[in-house]
């Protein structure tokens, strides 16, 4: 990748930022929030930006990028460019978790994305499972059909756990599982940064792998590569990594299945570029989609996986007819 | 007073409620313009026809002794009418009065399953007005079974409903008691001295996403009788979405929520953005009096009046 591209990425994000942190239902003036940056200003005013706006922005970035390069990662791994977390399974196990803990009357800010997390893991581990009972290896075919046949099941389960609960406990988990940044906090976006930036350093410091797995699974053996323990392996990081985002903020589809696309559209030569310029790419798109979700339809705010799907299936579409 | 565990779940409940209510509201204000109509009750005699708010029509004969109630107001109203050893099922969230917690829970009441209601073999069914009901209400009217089906979301519903609902069971001296009752005790508060300018609240009803009472709401109307206005007043909806931005931007006097909600309000940080967390003045609800548009709903004016108006008033 040229180096004009990478300026222009890291542009891009930089903008989303400081268009998300001024940006909101309440009109702030630029000098206001410069201030309110640093500590200065009325406790309201101080409290939106610093307690409100930053913390949204900095999820948004983590849950972005961190989508975006999982979804990198599994569609050069599973050599498929359809695949991507809610394919797989994982978005679907971590939401059949989000909905146990609402069912049994668990849905703190604290417990729904531990138990999101514990679903996704359970639901990337059956997979895994599945596969190698299969095949008894980790053929990217049949991780990809189990990945679809554990996410239909996962979706079946929710849909019992939510036809015998009250309409108030659908209505939360409904709402979670369109997605949104609102209940970005400092505490848990801690965890969710980290956890992001261990499983980008991963899949980046594996890409080399992938890329030789790229030559087809005869080829990167016979040059020597464990084939099936390194699918498994960044199988495993990238589902991981999509689990703890979509713990983070529920369920944002389409930017781990389109934001790749960007990357490989950008002249990302290697997985290597790919997975470091769809994070970029992908944590500027979901600061953007949710500076939208919070302020189209002021004082009210739009699902931001609704917003995320809106812009990316059309971008879809047109990629797949462009690459007829 | 406090100390229902999910009485924040029920608040919401009743907010779904209220949310099925358009044509309601249109009802309501009619009833409210015309308030003659509504303070006195039509008297009827068996033999006469009910009409309720499907227009389905109930002809008055021997009163019912088997009732099933699947909205917390009219359980709530059958005890008040003297008539609650009728009651033969509710639903999960009707748990006032004491002795209603001892009838057969028959459910959560919307879209209700029938063949459970029919098992208690009531020979009459009281609904809340809402299109998920109206399929239920097919089925129990072709098993014989009568159904009587009303939208209770204003204050002044229940003068509407009390007459209808009284003279299906044969007690109609009763109902005009309990409605003059509910009438005179709202009545009480909303004559009581008015602040120059009312303390305005944020009532909260939901977290994810957050929700509030709009101007269409009973509750809105409650607050009004209190003596205080509804930061979210100027929106149409009955409960509006809103963000937690917009509420911080409206800067309420005070915060209402129930027991639960409260506490998430007060441990979570973004919520500091609003001057009234920041400053503590969070009042806890009991969502299961002051939720409901019902016979207690004098109690909830009260409350209001002693909690907002009262204790906290315009501290600016």
């Amino acid at each position: 990748m040229k180096l004009h591209v990478w300026l222009a990425l890291v542009l891009l994000l930089l903008v989303a930022v400081v268009l998300g942190v001024l940006g909101g239902p309440v009109p702030l003036a630029a000098t206001e929030v410069w201030s309110a940056l640093r500590g200065v200003g009325d406790a309201t005013q101080l409290a939106i930006v610093q307690n409100l706006r930053l913390p949204r922005v900095a999820l948004g970035v983590a849950v972005g990028a961190g989508l975006a390069a999982s979804g990198t990662a599994l569609q050069a791994t599973l050599r498929n460019p359809l695949a991507e977390p809610y394919l797989l399974g994982v978005s679907g196990g971590a939401a059949a978790g989000a909905v146990a803990a609402v069912t049994l009357g668990l849905s703190s800010a604290l417990l729904l994305p531990l138990f999101a997390f514990a679903g996704a893991v359970v639901a990337v581990v059956i997979v895994l499972l599945v596969a190698r009972a299969v095949s008894g290896h980790a053929d990217p075919r049949v991780l990809l059909m189990a990945g679809v046949v554990v996410g239909a099941f996962c979706t079946a389960v929710i849909m019992v756990a939510l036809a015998t609960a009250p309409e108030n406990t659908v209505r939360g988990a409904l709402w979670w599982m369109m997605g949104s940044l609102g209940d970005a906090q400092w505490r848990s976006l801690r965890w969710v940064a980290l956890y992001v930036a261990i499983g980008i350093a991963l899949l980046v410091w594996w890409s080399r792998d992938v890329d030789v797995l790229a030559l087809g699974e005869d080829a990167a053996a016979s040059l020597g590569l464990p084939v099936e323990r390194v699918t498994r392996r960044i199988y495993l990081t990238a589902s991981l990594l999509a689990a703890a985002t979509v713990a983070g903020a529920g369920l944002i589809g389409f930017v781990g299945l389109i934001v790749p696309a960007i990357a490989r559209a950008l002249g990302a030569r290697n997985t290597r570029q790919a997975v470091v310029a769809a994070a970029l790419a992908g944590a500027a798109l979901v600061v953007l989609a949710d500076l939208a979700a919070r302020t189209l339809l002021r004082p009210a705010e739009l699902p931001l996986g609704a917003v995320t799907a809106i812009i990316g299936v059309p971008f879809f579409l047109w990629r797949l007819r462009s690459a007829r | 007073m406090f100390q229902h565990r999910s009485s924040a779940l029920r608040g919401f409940r009743q907010a779904v409620y209220t949310g099925f209510s358009t044509v309601a509201v249109t009802v309501a204000a009619v009833c409210l313009l015309s308030v003659a109509a509504c303070g006195e009750a039509p008297r009827l005699n068996a033999g006469d026809a009910v009409v309720d708010d499907f227009g389905d029509t109930l002809r008055l004969a021997a009163a019912p002794s088997r009732v099933v109630s699947l909205n917390p107001v009219t359980t709530e109203l059958l005890f008040a009418l003297g008539a609650g050893d009728r009651l033969v099922g509710r639903t999960s969230w009707d748990l006032y009065p004491e002795a209603a917690r001892a009838v057969a829970d028959v459910g959560n009441g919307m879209g209700p399953n029938v063949e459970v209601v029919l098992g208690q073999r009531p020979d009459l069914v009281l609904l809340y007005a809402s299109e998920s009901n109206r399929l239920a209400i097919q089925q129990l009217r072709a098993a014989g079974v009568q159904t009587l089906t009303h939208r209770t979301d204003r204050i002044a519903d229940l003068q509407r409903v009390i007459p209808v609902i009284a003279a299906a069971l044969g007690v109609d001296s009763v109902g005009r008691l309990v409605a003059d009752s509910v009438h005179a005790s709202v009545e009480s508060v909303r004559a009581l001295p008015r602040p120059a300018e009312p303390a305005r609240a944020y009532w909260h009803i939901w977290d994810a996403p957050i929700m509030t009472i709009g101007g269409g709401s009973y509750l809105s109307e409650l607050l009004e009788v209190a003596g205080a206005a509804n930061v979210f007043g100027d929106l149409e909806q009955p409960s509006p979405q809103v963000s937690l931005e917009e509420i911080a931007r409206r800067d309420p006097d005070v915060l209402l929520a129930g027991p639960l909600a409260a506490e998430r309000i007060r441990r979570t940080p973004g919520w500091r953005a609003v001057r009234a967390v920041r400053e503590g003045r969070i009042v806890v609800i009991d969502t299961t009096i002051v939720g409901r548009p019902g016979v207690r709903m004098g109690e909830a004016a009260r409350f209001l009046r002693l909690h907002i108006v009262d204790s906290i008033g315009r501290p600016r």
